[in-house]
């Protein structure tokens, strides 16, 4: 099955979630999101979730200079960024669990 | 890296046209995020690897960015509009800056004496930030005109050279002169106080910001438009307090050549009447009514002074002698008031010889 497809509907949470504790830039949420095992993530649907979500208010950005190159946009999570976050994440947890129920009667 | 370098541009020129569609401001959050991006990725290619093979083309990447931002999908604008414009808003907020900033440095170099100047420049400032207020922090259209791309080139010679060095230099000194800046503008205001009170608010109002101003600066951009005529606006105080100064010390030294108090050359002072008779223990007092004392003080009579206090102004006054250590006062003598020429009797005997009409040395009140 491809998890692209999958990834469509979960990245705003897997955004959300990697920048739970620690602010970062664009770049940055997506090696969290590679090191944390979604290798098929691509940088431009990143940039586009981070986009979204701070369109739909769950993420403020501040810009940090660098001395070599552009500045840096940092995304940090704000309340209502959290309050999305915990409410999805207990939606994935009923689906999942739904999921893996069904799969448990089809694998007995 | 130069062919590194070109690809990036393309690469984020592409993405820009493939965007262009969309609310200039949102194209310009986008590209902020973007051009770190590719600036990033290009230092991480490997010998010949492009950014396409990373991350696919202009086009492909600024689609699949579209879908996961839940942007519409591209719609052809017309050929017209898509054409570079030779006077963009960004081109012109840029120029504006560039020329306030001048106007600013030219009018604070007259700001103390009519602070009203500065609404010139000030309103050139609000104009031009207005037209690119909404493109962002890092104002990525600004940074992209070739105008702009040549000044950068020219801020950023090549490492090691002693151009670079230099500009190290002086960068590690901006928040110093930020700190500066502050207090020549503070400076400014206070001048300003006394004469001007909007003035001096004004003034004092931008000194108070520039201080936050600068290092807003190096995040976003858009505080340029305060903190570059605030730099400028302290340099021009800076030359009018400076020529000011120098005014001043000029003054004050032809002054003091011009106006040598006559009193000082008097040690004592001899009235006679218009027969040439010696008036003693006058008074002299001025218009208003303050003794008139030559300015020779009784030295070397200490504590124990024999002598009864004699009014200072009480001409003439008595010489001192010293002898032994203590002080005597010794009459004038009458005949030939000695040791000064320019007493009236300088004819040597009792009469002066010029029919000078005797002052009134009353009290004038």
């Amino acid at each position: 099955m491809d998890t692209s497809q999958l990834l469509k509907g979960v990245l705003d949470l897997a955004v959300l979630a990697v920048l739970r504790k620690d602010d970062g830039y664009g770049y940055d949420v997506v090696r969290r999101l590679r090191a944390g095992g979604l290798n098929d993530v691509g940088d431009a649907s990143v940039y586009g979730t981070l986009r979204r979500l701070y369109n739909a208010g769950m993420l403020t950005s501040y810009v940090v200079p660098s001395e070599e190159g552009p500045h840096r946009k940092y995304y940090s999570i704000n309340e209502t960024g959290r309050v999305r976050l915990a409410e999805s994440r207990e939606t994935w947890r009923s689906f999942a669990s739904t999921l893996d129920g069904l799969l448990e009667e089809v694998a007995a | 890296m130069n062919t590194q370098a070109l690809g990036v541009e393309y690469y984020l020129a592409g993405m820009r046209a493939a965007l262009d569609d969309l609310p200039p401001n949102e194209v310009a959050e986008i590209m902020e995020d973007v051009e770190a991006h590719v600036a990033e990725l290009s230092t991480e290619l490997g010998e010949n690897e492009t950014i396409e093979q990373r991350l696919g083309s202009p086009e492909q990447y600024a689609q699949e960015l579209r879908s996961a931002a839940g942007y519409p999908p591209r719609t052809e604008r017309l050929p017209v509009t898509t054409k570079k414009k030779l006077l963009s808003r960004p081109r012109a907020a840029a120029w504006g800056l560039a020329i306030a900033t001048g106007v600013t440095l030219l009018a604070g170099t007259a700001a103390l004496r009519e602070p009203a100047i500065l609404l010139l420049p000030g309103v050139i400032l609000v104009l031009s930030l207005a037209l690119v207020h909404d493109r962002g922090a890092t104002q990525a259209e600004i940074m992209a005109l070739p105008e702009t791309i040549k000044i950068k080139e020219w801020l950023t010679p090549e490492a090691g050279t002693p151009a670079e060095r230099a500009l190290a230099y002086l960068r590690s000194l901006q928040p110093a002169w930020w700190l500066a800046r502050a207090g020549l503008l503070g400076l400014g205001a206070v001048l300003l106080a006394s004469r001007d009170i909007l003035g001096f608010l004004f003034v004092a109002a931008i000194a108070v910001v520039s201080v936050y101003a600068g290092p807003r600066a190096k995040t976003d951009r858009r505080w340029l438009w305060f903190s570059l005529p605030a730099s400028a606006l302290a340099v021009g105080l800076l030359f009018q307090v400076i020529d000011t100064t120098a005014d001043n010390l000029a003054y004050n030294n032809r002054s003091v050549y011009q106006q040598v108090p006559s009193m000082p050359q008097y040690e004592n002072i001899y009235a006679y009447d218009e027969n040439g008779k010696l008036l003693t223990n006058v008074l002299l007092y001025d218009e208003d009514g303050n003794p008139i004392n030559a300015p020779r003080q009784y030295y070397g009579c200490s504590g124990d002074d024999p002598q009864p206090m004699i009014p200072a102004n009480r001409y003439p006054r008595p010489k001192i002698d010293y002898e032994n250590g203590t002080c005597y006062t010794v009459a004038p003598d009458v005949s030939a008031p000695s040791s000064t020429e320019d007493t009236p009797p300088s004819s040597s005997d009792a009469a002066p010889s010029s029919p000078v009409s005797p002052t009134s040395v009353s009290p004038s009140k």
